[in-house]
This record gives structure tokens, C-alpha cells and sequence, in this order.
């Protein structure tokens, strides 16, 4: 290889690119944290069948899930300003065309996991066999006691595996961003390619820095499942 | 600057004529990384040693890269080799000749072989023993049961996760417009280039790739509908 690549370089910019992550981190945080609450939101309108608004939510899930993420951050990048730009200007003085983009990739990645997340607690919910709720009716539970203390509980574990392979994803489709301006991970690795004519190792970097925390997430999120599965008896 | 509908219909038309490379990428990296995943799969089901380590390692981390992160590595190594290696091998085609789509096949065809060789791997722990033994009791050997009666029995296992994975690479393909190759999305950008009407572009790209996958879900339910039909007439 040469030429092409050195490790002296490698060693050099690899800091340099993960001073980077916290970029990641934080839209990843971001994301998740609002992304999950819309995504409650959707799951139970969808449940409890509300008319319009679940028919609704059935073509927004289906757009989120039909449209590469990349497409739905860009509409959400011009879009967003085209049609609220004039309310912001007007009502809180904020023009929309001057805000980082780093906003409208969480806006895209929020939505986006709305439908997604969404569409995994209505499984997990609905896999919670109707009896569990019977069972709370039966021994004088409202609704609202049996849904928090007997159908929850119970729905989390069936949904945190799903929650944790989504959240990795997450993480991997911050890789997108870098399209947008924003400089993150593969932002930092591609300015300092230009800067230094050499962009092997930036990238090279950014593949390890991936691949490590991811696996490293997947790690923690196994841990979490089997703190959960410590309290039920082993099936089979 | 407001939405134009006869600029989203120039990129609508646009698009239109570029889903042919999309749906090309996507259908034969799909059937490419099938083949590829249920080899896979069936290595390390059967525990063959030193592949199936060796597979079981490449998978678990290479499920950890981003597939963007991969392409624009790949593409940087060959924009980097391809020179030294054409020449080593006497082909004399010039770089600026080949396709960058080459790249994105590669790309997508790894990523996608993890992928679903996973969700093989998930389909044969629900196939029972017996019925390795029923092929077994008939004289048939190891691979004519795997062919003939575990395969077939994956069928209806695997479809729900297959068309998730279809899905999800129709939704990668677009990646592969970072490199430069012209598909849907950059087919729809083609005429907003002219008059900024960025927006009108993007959404045309969305509805054109919502067609598609809504196309792949109507055929996914057909299939999953017929390829039950032993399950539910035992049932």
C-alpha cells in the first residue's frame, strides 16, 4: 500500500475524527428521546382506532417505511423552511433558512422513528395475550391500572430487543448526515481528506468508530434484556 | 420560493425514467445476497469449522459499519488501486469508463449477505430435527434434505423478513447516489438543477420510491398467502 496509506496518519487524524462523535451522539439522543414519545403516541392512536387519525397514521408509517431516510431529510431540509417560514419569521422571528441543518436531520430521523418505533410498541403491545388484561379486569383493576401494571410491563420486554436493533440503526443512519453539512464522524473524515489529500484514514477511522460502538450498544442492550429475563423462569 | 407542480412533474418524469436502475440494483443484489446468505447460513447451521467461525466473526462486525460508511471506503479504495491493479491484470480500460454502480453492487451485495444470512439462521432453528430425520429415513443424503424438505419448509418463515430486508434495500440503493451513479433520486434532481426547485425534486423521489415499495408489499402479501397453504390445511 505504500504510499496510500500510513500509520503515522492514521494515528494522527484518528483523534481528530472521534472528537466527532459527540455530533453523532447527540442527534442520536435527540432522535431517540422525542422520537419514542411520538412513536407512544402513534402506537396507541393506532390501537385504539381512532377513525381519521389512524387512517392518518397508516399512510405516515407507510411513507416513513417506503422512503429511503436520505429523501425524507432532504424534504425536511427544504420543505420545512418553504412551508413554515413565513409563520416563523412572522410569530417568533426565527427564519428557518439560517437554522443549522444538524435540526432538520432530527426532525427527518424524529418523524422517521415515530412510524418505526411506533409501529414496534403496537406489536408488542398487541402480542400481550388478551387474558393478561382479563386477569387485571378480574381482580377489580380499572383500565388504566391493568394497562401500566399488567399489559406494560409486559409489552416492554417483548419490544426491547426490536428497540435496541432499531436504536444501532439509529446510530448507523447518523452516517447520512455528512450529505446535509453537518460535521460529523464522516463530515470530519472527508474536511480533513480535502485538507490533506489522504482520505483512507479518516475513513478508516470512521469504519472503526462505527463498528466498535456498535458493537458496543449491542452489548449493552443484550445486558439490559438479560437484567429483565432474570426475574421469569426459563421456558422450555 | 413556493412548490411548483410543473416542476414536480418534470422530476416526477425524470425519476420515472431512472427507477429502472434502482429496481435492477435492488432485485439482483437481492437475489445475489440470498444465494450468498442461505451458503452462509447453512455453514454455520451445520458448524463447519473454521468457515463458520470465520463467517460468524465477518457478520457480527460487519453488520456494526454503516452501509455509507462501506461505500465510500470501497469507492476511495478502488479510485485508489483500480489503476495499479488494471495494470497488473492488462485490462486496459480506463477508470473514468467503469461504472461506479459496480461499487454499489459490491456494497449492498455484502451488507445485504449479512443480513439475511442472519434471518436464515433464525429460520432453521425453527425447522425440527424430525424432519432432517424423515429425509434422513428415505435414503436421501445431506444436501438432497436440505434442498428438498428444509428449504422449501424456510419459505413461510422467512417471507416477512425478506420483504423488510427488500424493502430495506430498495431504501439503501439511494445510497449509492453519493458515488455518483444517476437512480431515482438523483434522476429527479436532474431538471431541479435548472430552476432551484429543489423540494419539488426530493418529493417526487419520495413518491416514486413509495410506489416501488408499495408494489413490493402487495407481491409480498400475495406470496405470503400462497406459501402457507400446507401449514393451514394441516391446521
Amino acid at each position: 500500500m505504500g504510499n496510500y496509506f500510513s500509520a503515522e496518519r492514521f494515528i494522527n487524524v484518528f483523534p481528530k475524527v472521534i472528537s466527532n462523535l459527540s455530533v453523532n451522539l447527540h442527534i442520536v439522543f435527540w432522535s431517540m428521546l422525542l422520537g419514542t414519545i411520538l412513536a407512544i403516541f402513534v402506537a396507541v392512536l393506532r390501537i385504539r382506532r381512532v377513525p381519521v387519525i389512524s387512517g392518518l397514521l397508516g399512510i405516515y408509517i407507510s411513507f416513513m417505511r417506503g422512503t429511503p431516510l436520505l429523501v425524507q431529510m432532504m424534504i425536511a431540509f427544504y420543505g420545512i423552511p418553504i412551508v413554515l417560514g413565513n409563520l416563523f419569521l412572522n410569530l417568533f422571528g426565527i427564519n428557518l433558512n439560517r437554522l443549522e441543518p444538524v435540526i432538520f436531520v432530527e426532525i427527518a430521523i424524529i418523524l422517521n422513528e415515530g412510524a418505526f418505533l411506533g409501529e414496534i410498541f403496537r406489536g408488542a403491545i398487541t402480542s400481550v395475550p388478551s387474558v393478561q388484561a382479563e386477569a387485571g379486569y378480574s381482580i377489580g383493576m380499572t383500565g388504566a391500572q391493568t394497562f401500566y401494571r399488567i399489559v406494560l410491563p409486559q409489552a416492554f420486554k417483548v419490544a426491547l430487543p426490536h428497540y435496541g436493533v432499531d436504536f444501532i440503526g439509529v446510530f448507523q443512519n447518523t452516517s447520512l448526515v455528512f450529505i446535509l453539512g453537518v460535521v460529523d464522524l464522516l463530515g470530519k473524515a472527508k474536511t480533513l481528506g480535502a485538507a490533506t489529500g489522504h482520505s483512507l484514514e479518516g475513513y478508516l477511522s470512521a469504519a472503526i468508530i462505527y463498528i466498535s460502538f456498535s458493537l458496543f450498544l449491542k452489548g449493552v442492550f443484550l445486558l439490559i434484556e438479560n437484567r429483565l429475563n432474570n426475574g421469569t423462569a426459563k421456558a422450555v | 420560493m413556493s412548490f411548483s407542480i410543473t416542476s414536480f412533474f418534470d422530476s416526477f418524469k425524470s425519476a420515472l425514467l431512472y427507477a429502472p436502475v434502482t429496481i435492477k440494483l435492488t432485485a439482483i443484489t437481492f437475489v445475489v445476497s440470498l444465494l450468498l446468505g442461505a451458503v452462509i447460513a447453512t455453514v454455520r447451521n451445520y458448524r463447519v469449522p473454521v468457515l463458520s467461525q470465520f463467517f460468524a466473526a465477518f457478520v457480527t462486525i460487519y453488520l456494526g459499519l454503516p452501509t455509507m460508511v462501506a461505500l465510500l471506503l470501497y469507492n476511495l479504495l478502488f479510485m485508489t488501486f483500480y489503476s495499479d491493479v488494471a495494470a497488473a491484470l492488462h485490462i486496459s480500460v480506463p477508470i473514468s469508463d467503469v461504472n461506479p454502480i459496480f461499487i454499489g453492487y459490491i456494497t449492498l451485495i455484502i451488507g445485504t449477505t449479512c443480513s439475511v444470512s442472519e434471518s436464515i439462521r433464525g429460520a432453521f432453528r425453527g425447522i425440527e430435527k424430525v424432519q432432517y430425520e424423515a429425509g434422513y429415513s428415505i435414503g436421501m443424503g445431506k444436501f438432497k434434505t436440505l434442498t428438498r424438505i428444509i428449504f422449501p419448509q424456510m419459505v413461510p418463515i422467512l417471507l416477512p423478513g425478506m420483504q423488510n430486508s427488500l424493502i430495506g434495500l430498495l431504501k439503501a440503493s439511494n445510497l449509492v447516489s453519493a458515488i455518483s451513479v444517476v437512480e431515482i433520486m438523483t434522476g429527479a434532481l436532474l431538471p431541479s438543477l435548472m430552476y432551484y426547485s429543489y423540494l419539488e425534486g426530493y418529493v417526487a423521489a419520495a413518491l416514486v420510491y413509495w410506489m416501488i415499495g408499495a408494489a413490493i408489499e402487495i407481491l409480498a402479501h400475495f406470496a405470503e398467502k400462497n406459501s402457507g397453504k400446507y401449514l393451514k390445511r394441516t391446521a
